[in-house]
């Protein structure tokens, strides 16, 4: 009887042992990555502004990279599901930082757009006043005294910079990861519900019917000679007349164009998650040739005076010369950190100096 | 993953209607597996009374245990790992499902840029994409209280209705805990994962219920234990009943049927469906006493 007691007594002690691991397995793990963020950085003449992997804001003094200020985002509570795991204080950002007169402005994956002091690195809550959205995963653009993004809530909000107000809303079908685009009068911005959306910058009314693709669009568009051009999830780059939202052409590849195309001397230079960088004649849509880089371009390539600028998420930067159709590793940022890394944050540039 | 996407395009783009349906062909794919594991479950619950007389009767001689044990099972023509070979079958489908709900959900950026590199080039994978995350009253990607209940429960029912009742107490502990610890530990982890795994946990319980009870009826879930009477302190000494729970006694309703319950080479052992042994049995009518009086006896 007592062998009973004492094997009854550790077969409830194991039980309660598994209960606790499957508390602590729920409460502090999560399946999948952590979001980490891939914000880009934008280039003043005097200061470099990007967001980080640990939830800052940083601000660089462009000609020698000292640092000028860091500015961490409001902490944000985060607890697992019994509150075992530490509380976290990041706050992730994908978007890239922008700037409109004294601030810099960044949406954060917690639904909160900041604004911080560009001279002091101040940072404070910008909207919403109360509460917060939807996860902000695209960048804010700034025009005529307005700022746009969209929200994982499948609003585009045009807000006064001045003011905080929102001057309009605008619902798309779907999630909205995608960076809005601006021109003229005009805000073009892509929706998870397959959709591009021509927007009026002043009022959110729809400039044209929105154009349906056949997959999620996740890529800025860009607006190069009365055109608009995006890639999308349906594996195809689109173009568009700016004016009516008519197709032109679109053109196929292998798998998704998750980032942003250039546009220079009539030519579209489009990265996508195959591994290649189609160069594509902007009026007709045809292949001009093509840069096989071997792994997959997530990350927003820029143009430097003749030069695109493409990095690989393995970390190999090569430059693409539009003239030649020539390519060349500038570096592998790999080696050079002396580990594996994945690169997905928008490059920048500024005077011939490229920012990864 | 990607029959997972495409399946969610012919379910009306209802990603939760994806998941039960692959649940259900998977299940169906592997049933014969899974009913001879259910089936080998059984007989060798069938054969434990036999063996627990082998552990008394050889209690101090392992080797001759495990010869006559050997025996038993061949002679009942059961394979000890009948029931084992089956479920380490499945297991990897198991786990391969469960990677692709955890995938195709993606549910951080990272997560979905990744899904890329896993999709393949059919058109009607990238226009399903993404995937609708509400599904009834919940978002398959976070986690819902009252799906993680409903796992729970399923989960209990399931192995209730396949747990063998056991005359061993040791068995019966074992078994209790079995009943308690994986319904509970899948509850606590639906509180915290994706809804996604949540429901196709549930829709293979649902299944698994089914299967059990097309072999076993409601098993476990029906057949009584022999009551076991506690006296409080003051309370009268009661005797415990003579009449048995009806799992207990079964009568014999012709030769032909005894020799059937009997069997050839067991000895004269009634059906034991849910009670002690007829020695333990006769044991309590002595005494007149339960298992915790006895206990508390010594």
């Amino acid at each position: 009887m007592q062998v009973e007691r004492v094997v009854k007594t550790r077969l409830w002690l194991l039980l309660v042992g598994l209960v606790l691991m499957s508390l602590i397995v729920s409460g502090c793990a999560t399946l999948g990555t952590q979001p980490k963020g891939w914000a880009g950085g934008e280039v003043t003449d005097e200061t470099l502004f990007f967001g980080s992997v640990k939830g800052e804001v940083i601000a660089l003094d462009a000609s020698d990279g000292s640092r000028v200020w860091e500015a961490p985002l409001e902490a944000e509570k985060s607890e697992g599901g019994f509150g075992c795991t530490p509380v976290s204080t990041m706050v992730v950002i994908y978007g890239t930082p922008v700037l409109a007169g004294d601030s810099v402005y960044v949406g954060a994956y917690n639904g909160i757009v900041y604004a911080i002091n560009a001279s002091t690195g101040e940072a404070r809550k910008f909207y919403p006043e109360e509460g917060k959205l939807e996860a902000v995963i695209g960048g804010l653009v700034e025009g005529s005294g307005k700022l746009y993004f969209g929200s994982v809530d499948g609003v585009v909000y045009a807000l006064d910079v001045n003011t905080r107000d929102t001057v309009w809303r605008f619902p798309t079908g779907g999630k909205i990861w995608s960076t809005p685009a601006i021109d003229d009068d005009t805000l073009y911005v892509g929706s998870f519900d397959k959709r591009l959306y021509a927007l009026n910058a002043d009022d959110g009314s729809k400039h044209w019917e929105p154009f349906a693709t056949e997959g999620a669009i996740v890529a800025a568009p860009v607006v190069y000679n009365n055109t608009i051009y995006f890639g999308s999830l349906d594996r195809y780059v689109y173009a568009l007349e700016a004016a009516t939202g008519a197709l032109k052409w679109r053109f196929p590849a292998e798998k998704w164009f998750w980032t942003k195309v250039v546009a220079v001397d009539n030519l579209i230079y489009a990265p996508c998650l195959d591994g290649r960088v189609y160069v594509l004649n902007a009026e007709t849509g045809a292949k001009v040739t093509e840069f096989d880089l071997g792994s997959p371009v997530s990350s927003s390539p820029v143009l430097v005076e003749s030069l695109v600028i493409v990095a690989t998420e393995e970390g190999r930067v090569y430059s693409l010369d539009t003239t030649s159709q020539k390519q060349r590793l500038l570096a592998n940022i790999a080696e050079l950190a002396g580990e594996a890394l994945l690169i997905r944050s928008p490059l920048f540039a500024s005077e011939g100096v490229v920012f990864v | 993953m990607n029959v997972l996407i495409v399946l969610t395009d012919y379910m009306m783009s209802s990603f939760g209607l994806a998941i039960v349906a692959l649940t259900i062909v998977v299940n169906l794919a592997m049933y014969p597996l899974t009913m001879k594991q259910i089936h080998s479950t059984q007989a060798l619950q069938s054969l434990q009374p036999k063996l627990l007389e082998l552990q008394k009767k050889y209690a101090k001689d392992k080797q001759k245990l495990a010869q006559e044990q050997m025996r038993v099972y061949k002679e009942s023509g059961v394979n000890p790992a009948g029931c084992l070979v089956p479920m380490l079958i499945q297991l990897p489908i198991w786990i391969a499902l469960y990677q692709s709900i955890i995938r195709v959900l993606a549910w951080t950026p990272e997560d979905f840029l990744g899904l890329s590199q896993f999709l393949y080039s059919w058109p009607v994978v990238y226009s399903a994409l993404p995937l609708a995350e509400k599904f009834l009253w919940f978002n398959l990607a976070l986690p819902d209280t009252y799906l993680a209940v409903m796992v729970g429960a399923t989960m209990w029912l399931q192995q209730k209705m396949s747990m063998p009742v056991a005359s061993d107490p040791k068995q019966q502990t074992q078994g209790r805990m079995m009943l308690w610890t994986m319904p509970l530990m899948f509850f606590v982890l639906c509180l915290s994962f994706p809804s996604g795994l949540a429901l196709f946990w549930v829709t293979s319980s649902v299944i698994r219920i089914i299967m059990q009870y097309l072999v076993s009826g409601w098993g476990g879930l029906v057949i009584s234990k022999p009551e076991i009477k506690i006296r409080k302190p003051g309370q009268k000494k009661a005797a415990l009943p003579e009449v048995a729970t009806e799992a207990d006694i079964v009568e014999p309703r012709s030769e032909a049927e005894k020799g059937l319950e009997y069997g050839e080479s067991g000895g004269k052992r009634q059906d034991r469906g849910g009670g002690y042994s007829a020695r333990l049995r006769a044991i309590r009518r002595q005494s007149g006493r339960g298992k915790d009086q006895r206990r508390k006896g010594r």
